[in-house]
Order: structure tokens, then C-alpha cells, then sequence
């Protein structure tokens, strides 16, 4: 969906050498450059304008993977689908379980890069046990828009050497530099996995029930409010450990559900599908012409919030993940203009950050696709961006917010 | 260690600008006076010590902007300070600079249970905020070991670590937003109070967290809160080798477990410690590891079988594990006492804390050891082996002259060391002064550059805690007109420090 001539010459660098070469001759020329992975998350933020495009699916390596260290350092063309293999085989995950959101985009998932996850820093399910994208990203290489290449952070847990520059490359989609490789920190994966799936009640009782469940540590590992393909309004509850320490922890949940009837449990490859779907906001099922949205709130907020929105038509269909902390919706746009900035208004207000997932490119140009931020930090992250590209050659526009 | 040259004329203007200041914070909070500026002129690490210009402790954002926004108009340089523990001179004062003392925002602003979430001032102690949670199960993970009184806003510029960070994470992993106030005295708000809060933003809340003071205040945090693990038991495993050891720890995290604390300590430090706990470690045990696991009973029922078994596999001699919350604090305790223990062997140490790539402990050890023979200066290892930080202990006595010398350059050598096996100088302390001169070891000029680009961004006139971190001054001005190609011809001539 980015708004580049398929005629145009798109670069496929095969190493950090060629990223910067592309860079200066960019530069040099007066060009500016649309920065993708394999571009299947294209349709995520604000449509870029630019006169070339660098796709980085050639720069999968695998520089190194230290299970025993938990750790990994690969290229950031490499697919996330091989990447996970590859923990998998190990016994190990991301923790951060990357959505790939291709189902809202058109595109392929298994084409999703590492890099496109840690510069959209998309977090899954897993986000309320194990924390974001951020958290696990220990260090990168990159290329800024000067076609320096350089390196920030390290390949230890704990760092405390200079500015961490990692931090501030993942969730910058590419418009502070080109990232060519990333240092993550990966975890065991669970021994055992299991999901409750109980009906749903009110949005109220619902949210109580996720705050009772998230005041214990009971390793859990999902919890979401959904339509089932059937159509069943459902709560699911994901517990994760180890084998007797999820027995343990799903009795005690048990306990805590007293008194709502008909609970399912679902085990291992079933749970783990279920989840994907939920991750891929499949529950969601968004027709052609909706728009998508991803609204992080208070848990405490969620369902007034829905309750008003939904009122207001803002909210066509929703589910909310993150134990209430996160509201996904569709929104019919007839008129979107106006629905937009209702919903906006109506987020702002309590303090959400309402992100555009999906919608047309002139919506998403016009209106902003990420939260509005103030104009003290616009100007700020304007700066920040200076220092890295002052040229603005790196997918202009893609993170410009509407004052 | 050489620091920025400091400004005569504003050191002429203290009286002046003192006036000014008392009309921000109140009279009594602006301290001018010899005697009482004292105490502030080093932070945890007394080798480095400077006079401030003048100390002032604002109670308010409010305040804290005001003075930030007057010391800005004046060119006055600014060193934030929190309760001045840290290990590595991050807040060393300035003679030109006024020491900015954050003792006074102290208050736990909201505590917002069902969402987990405190917001806190930036002087709080980082054990009150767990007091302050604890009667709702509550608490906030990271835990350096100076939480008694290391602020959570001096955590918040180190990205303070802790025993705990293996399995919880550091400080970064549980900020939610911040408050900042750059140097202009301009306010912003990063994140929120919420999880996913930053979403969507540049995450310059990422980058402030462990930036030591150098593009900001932070007057808020909003903080992650956790529930308390149900049980947390200890198992003490000794082995009769330090090769044994360090390869249990790999073990244990190859099986899948993730102790919510791995604790490493050689012979010396298990000699200078069994005087103070009267208790005997077995003669053949040269290395103990301290495994905590914690979550539910059962869960870490199992884990303690799970880690008995590595630990057996791997040789352990003895195992002991904690079978009550007495126990466990008593295991702990060898652990706890192994810094003042070796404070009694000696006069002096130095302690740092490079970082390594696991699977590298013997070999940085055993170059550890070849040091100690090439400095003639004994040495300890106590760490925290689950993550690979390194705190090596260097003992020396400071009465000896060139003693003081040694000790640093064995500690550099350390730190060269860690950085060559693909580690880093600082894993938790922070660069501060004390290994600013380093950073050329781990990072390029063109790395360097990039970092201190971003100091251009927040504070181009360089007020903030200048001389730290960066063995050079950044030159914002000259940096934005440079045009760049290729790299590293351009940092030729920088003068350093």
C-alpha cells in the first residue's frame, strides 16, 4: 500500500554494505527511500512517499543463536516463521509473540520479517506475562540515513553501556535508520500449555474477572474476550509452566470462576491455535471497507469505553485482548472523516491510544494512523529523527503525526 | 579524570545565581555554604570527587522546570542527582554546575492497584515502592542492591538491574511512562500509565531509561507493579571447581529453567564470609551457586527437582535447599554479607561490572586470575552469573602509593576483557566518569557519533551532566553542518576530555 510506482526500482541489498551504498546513492541523488522487510505489513502506519524502495529480505543470516544464553542475533530480512523454527527446535520461543496482521493486509504472513516485527513492535497476547518487543531487543546494527552503519546495545541481558539506541530502532518503522540486524532475547518455551474457555458476561464482570486473575501470579499467559467462529461470546484464560505448575495454577483459576457454568479447556496444539487466532485478530474478521483499530487503555476504562464507542457507532465488531488492556475493533466509515476523530476524541479523553491498524491511504495520511501526540513531542521526536536521517530520506511520513 | 574545564565566570556568579534559585525553591533549599555543599561531592564511588557550584533540592515539577529553564537562560550546567549511590560517578558535581537533588520529590503520587500501576516521584526510594504495594500483593521487581536508598529516579537514568533481572527484567522492562522536563524547563509527557501506553511513539522513553542524566529530568514514573510470588525457595549448590560451576549455569538455563536468581561466589569470597556467618563450607567446594526459583508451591516444587538433578549431573558436591522462609534468608545471607566480608580482608576494593556472554565465564576467569598475578593485587569473584555481570572485587590499600592505580587498571583490563569476548563495560552501575574513557573499547566513532547525536536532540548546548558517559564533548553545532560520507576520518582531531 505504500504509494511507490511498481515500476520504480526497488533495491534488494544483500548485505549492511549494500544498505549504506543504497543509502548515499540515494542520497547523492536526491532521492528518498521506502524501507520494507517483505513488505507484508506495508498497509501498518502512515503511507510513505518516496521515490525508491530497499526491501530487505535478503539479509537473513543467522549470525549466531546461543540457546543456553538465550539469545540470537540474525539478519533483519530473516522470516519470523523461520526464525521461530528455528527457537523451536530448541525448545524456545519469542516472548513477545509478534502478530503478523497479514490477514488484515492482504499479504503473506510467512514472508514476515524479524526486522518488520521489531520496527513495527507489535506485541501478541503474551505482552501482559512476558512484557513488549522492546523488552527482548538487546542490540542492532543499522544504517542511518547518512549511510553510516552502526551498532547500539550489546548481546548481554543486563546493559548499561551508552545510550540504548535499540530501544529507540524498534517501533520507529524504519524512520530513524535501515535495521540490518537485531540481538534478541529469546525464553524456554512453556512445558505446558493450557486455555479455559469460559462464556462471557458483561464487559464489566468480564474486567473484573481479568483484574482477579492478573492480581495472582499464576502464570498467565493470554487473557482475552471474544466471539468464537460460532458465534459465542467467550473469555479465554491461557496458563503456562510447567506441567504440574499448570495444574496447580488452572486449579486455582477453577476456583476463581465459581459460579460461571460451562467452561471448556483446550490443551496444547488447540490452545496454541486458538491463540494464533487471537493474535491475528482472525476473531475479528473485518470486512473489505472497515477500518481496523487497536486501542490501548486502562483495563479499568475498557468497558465504559466500549459501551460509549459502540453507542456513538464507532464500534462495529471488537474483541478485546491484554486482559482489557487493548480494545481491537472494526468501524464501518461511512462517513470517516467524521467517525475518526469521534473515536479519537473519545480515546483521548480517557487517556487511550487509539492506532489506525488499517484503512485507506488517504485516511491514513490524512488523519494520522498512530495516537496524536502533543507538539512539544512531535517537535522532539522531529529532532530525534535529525540526528539519525536529517536528510529524511527513511520512509518519509510513515511516523508523522497530525498536531 | 579529566573533566570539562569548568567556567570561571559562572563559579564568579555563585552568590548571584544562588539569589535566583532561592526565589524558585525557597531559601533554605538552595545550599551555598562550604561546609554543607560537602557531602555532595562524590556519589558511591569516592575516588572521584568534585565541589559543586551550588546544591539545589526543588519539591515540585513545577519547580524543577523553573530551575532547569533559569540555569538554561544563564548557561549554568545542571547534574541531577537522587540519592547519590551510584557506583560509577554519575553524579559527580560540577564546579560550574549545580547539583540538582531530587530528595524532595519523594511522594508515591498514585497507587492504582487493578490496573498495576504506581505513578512515583523520581526521589523515592525504590523499597518504598514496594512498601508501599505490599499490603495488596503487590510489589515493583527490580531490585539493586542499594534499594534501601538508591532512588527509583537514579534506577529510572542507570537502568538500575538487581538479582531478580534474569527472570523479571531490569528497570526498563517496567517503566510504563515518564514525566521529563529537558533542559529548557519544557515538560513532557512519554507513555503513560497504562501497559502499551508508548505504543505508536518514537520510544525516546526506551533510550531516557539508563541515558545517566544526560538528556533529561524525569519528575514522574509510572512503574509497573507484580504480583508477589506465592513461595520464592533457595537452592545453595557447591562444586569443586569454577569451570563445574559455570557450566551448571548454563545447564540449568538450557533445561528451560529461568531461577529468579543465579548467584555466583568463588573460594575467597566463601572464606571471608564463613568468619562472618560462622558457618563451614566444605574444603573441597571452590565454587557455590545460589539458584532462587519462585512462583507457586507447586511450580517451584517441581523446579527445585528439576535444578537438583542439573546440579547433581553437573557434579555438585553438596546441595542444600531452603525448606523455609528462615532458610532461605540464611542461604541468602552468605550472598548478602560477601561485600562487607571482603571489605574486612583488606583495605580498600574496587569493585566494577563488565558483562559477558555466558558460555565466556572461564575464560574471562581465568584471565581475571593472570591479571591478578600481572598487578600483583589480589582479587574475589562474587556476580551474578545467571546473567553473566561480572563483579569482579579488586583488593588493594590505598595507603600504598600507585596501589589506587593498579587497581584501576586491572579493573579496565577487566573491563577490555569482557568487551573482547563480546560483552559490555557496565551491566548494571552505568559509565558514568569511571569508565568513560572505555567506551571506545566497545563502541566505533561511528557508533559513538550516533549516540551523541541524540544529546543534540535533547540538550545541544550540553548543560545536562556534561563530562559524562562520552569521552568527548558531542559538538552539536559543528555536527549538524557536517555532511557525512565513509566514517572515520571525521573524528580524527576531537580533543577528549
Amino acid at each position: 500500500m505504500t504509494q511507490i510506482q511498481q515500476t520504480q526500482a526497488r533495491e534488494h541489498p544483500s548485505s549492511t554494505q549494500d544498505v549504506a551504498d543504497i543509502i548515499m546513492d540515494a542520497a547523492s541523488a536526491g532521492h528518498s527511500l521506502a524501507i520494507t522487510g517483505n513488505g507484508t505489513r506495508c498497509g501498518f502506519g502512515n503511507p510513505v512517499t518516496a521515490s525508491r524502495a530497499m526491501a530487505l529480505g535478503g539479509l537473513d543470516s543467522v549470525d549466531f543463536y546461543d540457546p543456553e544464553d538465550l539469545v540470537i542475533r540474525v539478519g533483519a530480512g530473516l522470516t519470523l516463521d523461520a526464525l521461530e523454527a528455528m527457537l523451536a527446535a530448541k525448545g524456545q520461543y519469542l516472548p513477545f509473540e509478534p502478530p503478523r496482521y497479514t490477514g488484515l493486509y492482504g499479504t503473506d504472513g510467512a514472508r514476515s520479517t524479524v526486522g518488520g516485527a521489531v520496527a513495527t513492535a507489535l506485541s501478541g497476547p503474551r505482552r501482559i506475562l512476558n512484557g513488549a518487543v522492546r523488552d527482548f531487543v538487546l542490540g542492532v546494527e543499522g544504517v542511518n540515513g547518512q549511510g553510516d552503519i552502526f551498532k547500539a546495545g550489546g548481546r548481554t541481558m543486563k546493559n548499561v553501556t551508552g545510550y540504548d539506541l535499540s530501544k529507540l530502532l524498534t517501533g520507529s518503522c524504519g524512520t530513524l535508520a535501515v535495521l540490518t540486524a537485531v540481538t534478541l532475547k529469546v525464553l524456554p518455551a512453556p512445558r505446558a500449555e493450557v486455555t479455559l474457555i469460559v462464556p462471557a458476561q458483561t464487559l464489566e464482570e468480564d474486567a473484573a474477572l481479568f483484574r482477579t486473575i492478573r492480581a495472582l501470579p499464576l502464570g498467565v499467559g493470554g487473557l482475552a474476550r471474544r466471539v468464537s467462529p460460532s458465534g459465542q461470546c467467550e473469555v479465554l484464560i491461557r496458563i503456562e509452566g510447567t506441567e504440574p505448575g499448570v495444574a496447580g495454577n488452572r486449579a486455582v483459576v477453577e476456583g476463581l470462576l465459581q459460579g460461571r457454568e460451562g467452561a471448556r479447556v483446550v490443551e496444547r496444539t488447540e490452545s496454541a491455535a486458538l491463540w494464533q487466532d487471537v493474535r491475528e485478530l482472525t476473531c475479528l474478521a473485518p470486512r473489505a471497507d472497515e477500518l481496523v483499530w487497536r486501542v490501548n487503555l486502562p483495563g479499568t476504562a475498557m468497558p465504559a469505553f466500549v459501551a460509549e464507542a459502540r453507542r456513538a457507532g464507532c464500534i462495529s465488531r471488537f474483541f478485546v485482548d491484554w486482559a482489557g488492556g487493548i480494545v481491537f475493533s472494526t468501524m464501518r466509515g461511512v462517513q470517516p472523516e467524521v467517525d475518526v476523530l469521534r473515536y479519537r476524541k473519545m480515546a483521548e479523553k480517557i487517556g487511550a491510544k487509539a492506532m489506525l491498524l488499517r484503512g485507506p491511504d488517504a485516511i491514513r495520511a490524512q488523519f494520522g494512523a498512530f495516537p496524536p501526540i502533543t507538539a512539544g513531542l512531535a517537535a522532539l521526536a522531529g529532532r530525534t529523527r535529525a540526528a539519525f536521517d536529517p536528510g529524511g530520506l527513511l520512509n518519509p511520513g510513515r511516523m508523522t503525526v497530525q498536531a | 579524570m579529566q573533566m570539562p574545564h569548568p567556567s570561571q565566570d559562572i563559579i564568579s556568579q555563585r552568590e548571584t545565581l544562588a539569589a535566583g534559585l532561592r526565589q524558585i525553591v525557597g531559601s533554605e533549599w538552595v545550599i551555598s555554604d562550604e561546609v554543607e555543599r560537602k557531602p555532595y561531592q562524590c556519589d558511591g564511588i569516592t575516588a572521584y570527587m568534585a565541589m559543586p557550584l551550588l546544591v539545589v533540592l526543588p519539591a515540585s515539577t513545577e519547580e524543577v522546570r523553573a530551575v532547569l529553564r533559569f540555569c538554561h537562560e544563564r548557561g549554568v550546567k545542571v547534574v541531577p542527582r537522587g540519592s547519590g549511590t551510584s557506583l560509577s560517578g554519575g553524579a559527580l558535581p560540577l564546579e560550574d554546575g549545580i547539583l540538582l537533588v531530587t530528595s524532595r520529590l519523594c511522594s508515591v503520587v498514585e497507587v492504582d492497584a487493578p490496573n498495576r500501576v504506581a505513578r512515583v516521584q523520581p526521589g523515592v526510594p525504590n523499597i518504598a515502592i514496594s512498601e508501599a504495594v505490599s499490603h495488596l500483593g503487590l510489589c515493583y521487581m527490580p531490585d539493586p542492591s542499594s534499594q534501601l536508598i538508591s532512588t527509583i529516579g537514579g534506577n529510572v537514568a542507570e537502568n538500575a538491574g538487581g538479582v531478580h533481572c534474569l527472570k523479571y527484567g531490569v528497570t526498563a522492562d517496567h517503566i510504563l511512562g515518564l514525566q521529563l522536563v529537558l533542559m529548557t524547563g519544557e515538560l513532557l509527557q512519554l507513555g503513560g500509565a497504562f501497559l502499551g501506553a508508548s505504543e505508536g511513539e518514537l520510544d525516546l522513553m526506551g533510550v531516557l531509561t539508563g541515558s545517566e542524566g544526560l538528556l533529561g529530568v524525569v519528575t514522574e514514573i509510572a512503574v509497573r507493579l507484580e504480583p508477589v510470588p506465592e513461595v520464592a525457595r533457595v537452592i545453595s549448590m557447591s562444586f569443586p571447581s569454577v569451570e563445574k560451576a559455570c557450566e551448571c549455569v548454563g545447564a540449568i538455563i538450557g533445561v528451560g529453567v529461568i531461577p529468579a536468581g543465579l548467584e555466583f561466589m568463588d573460594r575467597k569470597v566463601l572464606d571471608a564470609v564463613s568468619v562472618l556467618i560462622r558457618e563451614r563450607f566444605d574444603d573441597r567446594t571452590e565454587a557455590l551457586l545460589l539458584c532462587e526459583l519462585d512462583g507457586t508451591a507447586v511450580e517451584v516444587d517441581a523446579l527445585v527437582h528439576v535444578v537438583s538433578d542439573v546440579a547433581r549431573a553437573q557434579g555438585a558436591i553438596e546441595l542444600k535447599v531452603s525448606t523455609t522462609e528462615e532458610e532461605r534468608q540464611r542461604i541468602w545471607s552468605s550472598r548478602k554479607l560477601a561485600f562487607s566480608a571482603i571489605g574486612k580482608l583488606c583495605p580498600d576494593y574496587y569493585c566494577t561490572d563488565g558483562t559477558i556472554p555466558r558460555n565466556k565465564l572461564p575464560e574471562v576467569l581465568n584471565t581475571m586470575a593472570e591479571l591478578s598475578e600481572k598487578y600483583g593485587l589480589d582479587y574475589a569473584n562474587c556476580f551474578h552469573a545467571g546473567d553473566g555481570n561480572l563483579h569482579p572485587i579488586i583488593m588493594y590499600d590505598a595507603a600504598k602509593p600507585g596501589d589506587l592505580e593498579k587497581a584501576e587498571a586491572f579493573g579496565a583490563d577487566v573491563l577490555i576483557a569482557c568487551v573482547n569476548v563480546g560483552g559490555v563495560l557496565s551491566g548494571e552501575h552505568g559509565i558514568g566518569v569511571e569508565k568513560r574513557d572505555l567506551m571506545t573499547h566497545q563502541f566505533t566513532d561511528v557508533d559513538l557519533h550516533q549516540q551523541q547525536m541524540l544529546k543534540c536532540a535533547f540538550d545541544p548546548q550540553e548543560l545536562l551532566n556534561p563530562g559524562k558517559v562520552f569521552p568527548t564533548a558531542c559538538r552539536c553545532a559543528e555536527f549538524g553542518r557536517m555532511h557525512v560520507r565513509g566514517g572515520a576520518l571525521r573524528f580524527a582531531d576531537i580533543p577528549r576530555f
